[in-house]
């Protein structure tokens, strides 16, 4: 269900499989829900448990659970909002913000 | 690629000691990538068919995969890091965690628009991008752990909100970033073939094989951009300007904040930013239906404006309290009006070309 009302947001939870490649040849991490539910502008996921322990040099998956928490109609304009003006984090082009001293 | 900022490192404090090297290469550094989402049902409205010829060579570019064996450290890798000053050494790790957080986030971004998207042009390719993405995030990854630098994963396990762009900004945005990762990589590299005592690390000697799947990755949306010409005209030719501004602009003020790294290189950060730009402008032009005219005086003394101004802020902000506020608010609204005052000088217009194929030739 998506979330259509304006201010109750709407919780469900699924299992999960996260897939982390932590190898020299390749690096990410990767959440599959379930059922592959349309994540929508402003919904939030988190997945329950302890932080998971990547052991460097190896590709690893691991089931758990996580909550969806569906943004109201009003949160959900307001990411689409936030959006436009957010659109320069999108590119990266050297080192990180701020100064190291 | 160099999808974005989406990711923060926590910001490193230059170690004025052995034990404070020591403590700071031992820290591992979180990653906290943001999560997009988009207009999927329009990403599966894509039609590629206006630039298929290319669009099916440029593919099977990818598919053949010319650097699956390329990214592979050496011996010659190990204890560099440790043996630089500590000023290098700080900035060094700067710039090898930002390319790691970008590498990474592209890494997710594109894996997640691969899994969503129905249209198998659009699947086929992200599903490249992401390959090339976390190939080059593993490589950066096992280059840091020779200074001891682990990556924290806790983001996994935390909450996180998705944030939303549509499609054409996705498209305008990576495609800059992309190409301007080419010329920034393909930049240094000619300068350290010709200056190779400069080389203070042997990964830039990996540069132009990393640095030419950044460029097909940019060819690739350039022919995105392409198959939907309503996006290079009329009003979006405003939304063009912005992104080149934004991506000139937010290079210049960041590379001017690293000094000793640029000095370790033996660039003069303004002049090697202006080579940048010129050959990110000349790239674009197979694509963007104008371009900045980076040599206009106003251009080089807004560009400066925007350097102070973020100085300011940085200044302000170290002060903090309720007068370093004030100050960074001050400091922004010049950096607001230099910016707008370069948005609004005047554009050289370009003729795109019938085809945008282009080869990395720098």
């Amino acid at each position: 269900m998506s979330g259509s009302l304006a201010f109750w947001r709407h919780v469900e939870d699924v299992g999960c499989l996260i897939e982390i490649n932590h190898t020299p040849e390749r690096f990410g991490a990767h959440v599959h829900l379930d059922g592959d539910p349309v994540i929508a502008p402003g919904d939030r996921v988190c997945v329950y448990g302890d932080p998971i322990d990547v052991v460097p040099g190896h590709d690893m998956q691991v089931r758990r659970r996580a909550r969806i928490e569906r943004a109201t109609a009003i949160g959900r304009a307001w990411t689409r909002l936030r959006g436009q003006f957010e659109v320069a984090e999108l590119f990266e082009v050297s080192f990180t913000t701020g100064k190291l001293q | 690629m160099n999808v974005h900022a989406p990711m923060e490192a926590a910001p490193r404090p230059i170690p004025t000691s052995a034990d404070e090297t020591l403590e700071m290469a031992q820290a591992d550094t979180m990653l906290s990538p943001r999560f997009y989402t988009t207009d999927y049902a329009a990403m599966d409205r894509i039609d590629v068919s206006a630039v298929r010829r290319e669009w099916d060579t440029l593919i099977a570019d990818m598919v053949a995969d010319p650097n699956r064996k390329h990214f592979h450290k050496t011996d010659e890798f190990e204890g560099v890091i440790d043996k630089l000053p500590p000023a290098l050494k700080a900035e060094f790790i700067d710039f090898l965690v930002s390319s790691l957080t970008s590498e990474f986030s592209g890494c997710i971004l594109y894996a997640e628009i691969a899994k969503r998207v129905k249209n198998p042009d659009v699947k086929q390719l992200f599903k490249l991008l992401s390959r090339d993405e976390s190939r080059h995030a593993g490589f950066i990854n096992h280059t840091l752990k020779d200074a001891k630098i682990g990556v924290d994963l806790g983001f996994l396990t935390k909450t996180k909100k998705y944030t939303y762009f549509k499609p054409k900004y996705i498209f305008y945005a990576v495609y800059l970033s992309e190409k301007i990762g080419y010329a920034r990589y393909i930049a240094i590299y000619r300068h350290l073939e010709r200056n190779p005592e400069n080389r203070f690390h042997p990964i830039f000697k990996w540069f132009q094989e990393w640095c030419n799947d950044e460029f097909r990755h940019g060819e690739a949306f350039a022919l995105l951009l392409r198959s939907e010409p309503g996006l290079l005209q009329g009003g979006n030719k405003l939304w063009i300007r912005f992104f080149l501004l934004s991506v000139y602009a937010t290079m210049y003020v960041r590379d001017h904040m690293r000094p000793e790294f640029h000095k370790a290189l033996g660039v003069d950060p303004t002049d090697y930013d202006y080579r940048v730009f010129r050959i990110c402008s000349e790239i674009s032009k197979q694509v963007f239906p104008l371009t900045l005219d980076i040599d206009a005086p106003e251009f080089r003394a807004g560009m400066e404006s925007m350097r102070i101004a973020n100085e300011g802020i940085c200044a302000a902000k170290a002060q903090g309290g309720l007068a370093g506020w004030a100050k960074a608010q001050g400091w922004k609204l010049r950096a607001g009006f230099a910016f707008a005052r370069m948005y609004l000088l005047p554009v050289e217009e370009n003729a795109i070309p019938e085809t945008s194929r282009l080869q990395p030739a720098w």
